[in-house]
Formats: structure tokens, C-alpha cells, sequence
């Protein structure tokens, strides 16, 4: 290993910014993910229409949307080294911690641009009242960084199976339901003028552990 | 074949004793009984799952295939007995609350958990390779297990639930009729014996395929 544990956040950045590298030459990830998220949010305007005043099915709609677009896309980042063979290059420069946390990381980016498109425009075209920002950001916030530690982990162990594509979204929806739970429980109670810290200690709590068990497990990720 | 016909007695006792000796609880009524099910099938399905996470750290870190079959077989017998637990929580709430299922956040939580140890057996059988499933099964299924103690014992504490632990707990903790206590926990041990017994077959069921899958000409 010519990367040793103490240049490791170096690794982390390195392999971040390759991500991100590789992600804007072809952009096809994010294009797809962005378009995804799009069409399903059209899809459920169009189908409910204006929702102002049920701010309860609002929060609702607004995490399936998110779910689905991170469903959707967060698998990528490892299929993507298994599929165009690179993984075993990569493995060779940087500990699989390493590898794990920049990939996160850039999932977690890949969200963030994924919902500073969809968020607002779902508030336009569903007619949302207006949010109490610092709850709702918080939200999430810290939704956005619990999906992306769970599905970095399950894309980690999908990519390694058959019927990648098709596995993650089953495998990785069950993991990230409690979030989604906490999430529209906190959206809905933000709408209404509810506290909301009891959800954002919720989920807090859970992206805590969810990253610190996943950190310990990324050694055993590859062996062969 | 003792051990067998012990355990059949003791939980066959036990649950006549349930209907003929304890009393009921004045709210509860006649769906008291439940508890004698419910809760030691709730408390395998936690034992079960922890066990499955034990055996994967264990597998992770020894490499030896016997522990991947005590992590398949106990998240197995888990999702058996979390079903077992669902269905008859949900048989009494429709005599209680008077329907089946209604998202009460018990109901979401453990029907969540149902999902994330199925998603653990759909990992399982996407993995041909032997070694790399029991690798790959072992971090899915002790990540998975993070989720546990939010879905059992947080979430149902912090949202409001009709759940009666409060009917047990605080009123019953202290004035509990005592031979409630007395077939409540010999039940508990009785399930946690059954698991046991379960377990061990899983377990012996998959070292002789795996035999017979080693032996020269002896795979079928």
C-alpha cells in the first residue's frame, strides 16, 4: 500500500475529487439522476396538483421524490468502478476507507446538487406554503447525509453482485425507510409549526451510527 | 430427543397454564394472553438478530464459514419470529383497537425491520461465490443491525403510540399478578430454548451440505 494511514485524508480528497472528475467529463450520471428526479416530481404534480394546503401529504411527496432520486443514482458510484473494471487500480492507491469516505462524500455532493434543483421546484409547482428555512434546511440537511451513508454502504456491497442495478434499490429502500420516516415526520411538523428536534436528533443519531458501524466494516469490503 | 420432548412439554404446559392458572389484566381482558406469545416472540426476534450480528463480526473477523451459517440461520429464524410477532400483534389490535393495521409507530417500526433482514436474505441469494457472500452477508447484516435498536426501542418511545407497554409497565411492573410473571418468563425461557433448538438444526443442516458439496462426486 503505498498510501499509508497517516496521508489518508489526503486519500479521501483524492479519491473525492477524482469522483467528481470523472462524474463532469461525462456528466451522465448526474444528467440521468437530474432528470429522473424531474420527471418523477412532473409526474406527481400532475397527478395531484396543487397541494397548498395539505402540507401533511406535501412532506410526504417531497421525501419520495428525493428517495427515488437517490435510489436511483447514489449505486452508481461504485458500479461504475466494477463495470468499467477500474476498482482493482483504484484499490491499489488508496485503503478501501478511504475509497468508502470519498465516495460518500461525493454521494453526499451528488444529493445536494440532485435537491437544489428538485426542492425548489417541488415548492413552486406544488404551491407549498413557505417553509420555516432553518428547520427545513436542517432537515434536510441532515436527511441528505443519512441516505448518503446508508447507500454508500449498500452500493459498496451491491456492486459486488449480480443484478447489481436492480438489488440496490431493494436492498438499500429498507435501510433509509427510518430515515424517510423521521425526515417527513419532521417536514410535516415544520409545516405546521411543530418542534422538529426530536426528528433532527432522530436522524442525527442514526446517520451517527449507521457511519461510525460502516467505517469499521469497509476493511473487509475486498479481498480478492 | 430429551431435549426435544422437554422443551415440547415445558411450552405446552406453560400455555395451558396461561389459559387455566393466570389471571387476566382488567383492560386487557381476554387478550391478555397475547403477552405470552407476543412478547417472547418480539424478544427472539431481537435475541436472533443480535446473534446474527455477533456471528458476522465473528465471521469477519476469523473467516470461518460455521459462523456464516449461525448469522443466516438466526436472521432467518429472526424474520421468522418477527413475523410471528406482527401477525399476532396484529391479530390483537383488531380486537383491541378494532382494526388490523394502522401505522401505529410500533407497527411501522417493526414491519421496517421486516424489510431491512428480508433485504439481508435478497443480498444472500444474489452471491454465488461462498466466501464472498459470507463476507459481503456479514457487513450488511451487522449495518443492519444498527437499525434495531432505533426501530424497537427509540422510535416507539419517542412518537406516540397506543402500544400498551405503558398498561404493563408502569402499572403493572409494580402490581403484575405474579403468576402472570411466573408463565410470562417461563414462556420467554421456553421461546429462547425454541430458538436454540432451531438454530442448532439450521446450523447442523448447512455444515452437511456444505459436506456434501465438498465430497468428491457427493454434490447433488
Amino acid at each position: 500500500m503505498p498510501t499509508s494511514r497517516s496521508s489518508s485524508g489526503a486519500a479521501v480528497w483524492a479519491v473525492l475529487r477524482k469522483e467528481c472528475l470523472s462524474e463532469w467529463r461525462t456528466r451522465y450520471g448526474l444528467n440521468a439522476a437530474l432528470l429522473f428526479a424531474v420527471t418523477s416530481l412532473a409526474a406527481v404534480s400532475f397527478a395531484v396538483g396543487r397541494l397548498g394546503d395539505r402540507s401533511d401529504v406535501l412532506s410526504g411527496l417531497l421525501w419520495i421524490v428525493l428517495l427515488f432520486a437517490s435510489l436511483a443514482s447514489l449505486a452508481h458510484a461504485f458500479v461504475r468502478e466494477v463495470e468499467g473494471k477500474t476498482l482493482t487500480l483504484l484499490r491499489l492507491v488508496a485503503p478501501p476507507t478511504a475509497i468508502a469516505l470519498g465516495k460518500l462524500l461525493f454521494n453526499l455532493l451528488f444529493l445536494i446538487s440532485i435537491e437544489v434543483v428538485t426542492v425548489p421546484l417541488f415548492l413552486v409547482l406544488m404551491g407549498a406554503p413557505p417553509p420555516r428555512w432553518i428547520s427545513f434546511l436542517a432537515l434536510l440537511a441532515l436527511g441528505s447525509i443519512a441516505l448518503a451513508i446508508a447507500a454508500t454502504v449498500v452500493g459498496a456491497i451491491i456492486s459486488q453482485t449480480r443484478g447489481r442495478g436492480a438489488l440496490f434499490a431493494g436492498t438499500a429502500f429498507p435501510l433509509l425507510l427510518p430515515v424517510v420516516a423521521a425526515a417527513v415526520s419532521g417536514t410535516r411538523a415544520q409545516w405546521s409549526g411543530a418542534p422538529v428536534d426530536a426528528e433532527l436528533r432522530l436522524l442525527a443519531a442514526y446517520a451517527v451510527a449507521l457511519l461510525a458501524v460502516s467505517l469499521l466494516l469497509y476493511d473487509h469490503l475486498w479481498e480478492e | 430427543m430429551i431435549g426435544r420432548l422437554l422443551l415440547f412439554a415445558w411450552i405446552a404446559g406453560w400455555i395451558v397454564a396461561a389459559f387455566v392458572w393466570a389471571p387476566l389484566v382488567p383492560v386487557l381482558a381476554e387478550t391478555t394472553r397475547v403477552l405470552y406469545f407476543h412478547i417472547p416472540a418480539a424478544w427472539v426476534t431481537v435475541l436472533a438478530l443480535g446473534w446474527s450480528m455477533v456471528h458476522s463480526i465473528l465471521y469477519l473477523k476469523r473467516r470461518k464459514l460455521e459462523h456464516d451459517d449461525h448469522a443466516a440461520g438466526a436472521a432467518e429464524i429472526g424474520i421468522l419470529f418477527c413475523i410471528a410477532a406482527t401477525a399476532s400483534g396484529s391479530l390483537w389490535a383488531k380486537a383491541m383497537w378494532g382494526s388490523y393495521w394502522n401505522w401505529d409507530p410500533r407497527e411501522t417500526s417493526i414491519f421496517f425491520l421486516l424489510l431491512i433482514y428480508a433485504a439481508y436474505l435478497a443480498v444472500r441469494s444474489a452471491i454465488d461465490q461462498e466466501e464472498r457472500r459470507a463476507r459481503l452477508s456479514a457487513i450488511y447484516s451487522t449495518v443492519a443491525f444498527v437499525a434495531v435498536p432505533f426501530l424497537v426501542f427509540v422510535v416507539p418511545r419517542i412518537y406516540f403510540s397506543l402500544h400498551p407497554d405503558p398498561l404493563i409497565n408502569t402499572r403493572g411492573k409494580v402490581d403484575m399478578d405474579p403468576r402472570i410473571r411466573v408463565v410470562f418468563f417461563a414462556l420467554l425461557i421456553g421461546f429462547t430454548a425454541l430458538f436454540y433448538w432451531m438454530l442448532s438444526l439450521r446450523v447442523r443442516v448447512a455444515r452437511v451440505e456444505r459436506r456434501g458439496l465438498a465430497a468428491p462426486g457427493g454434490a447433488t
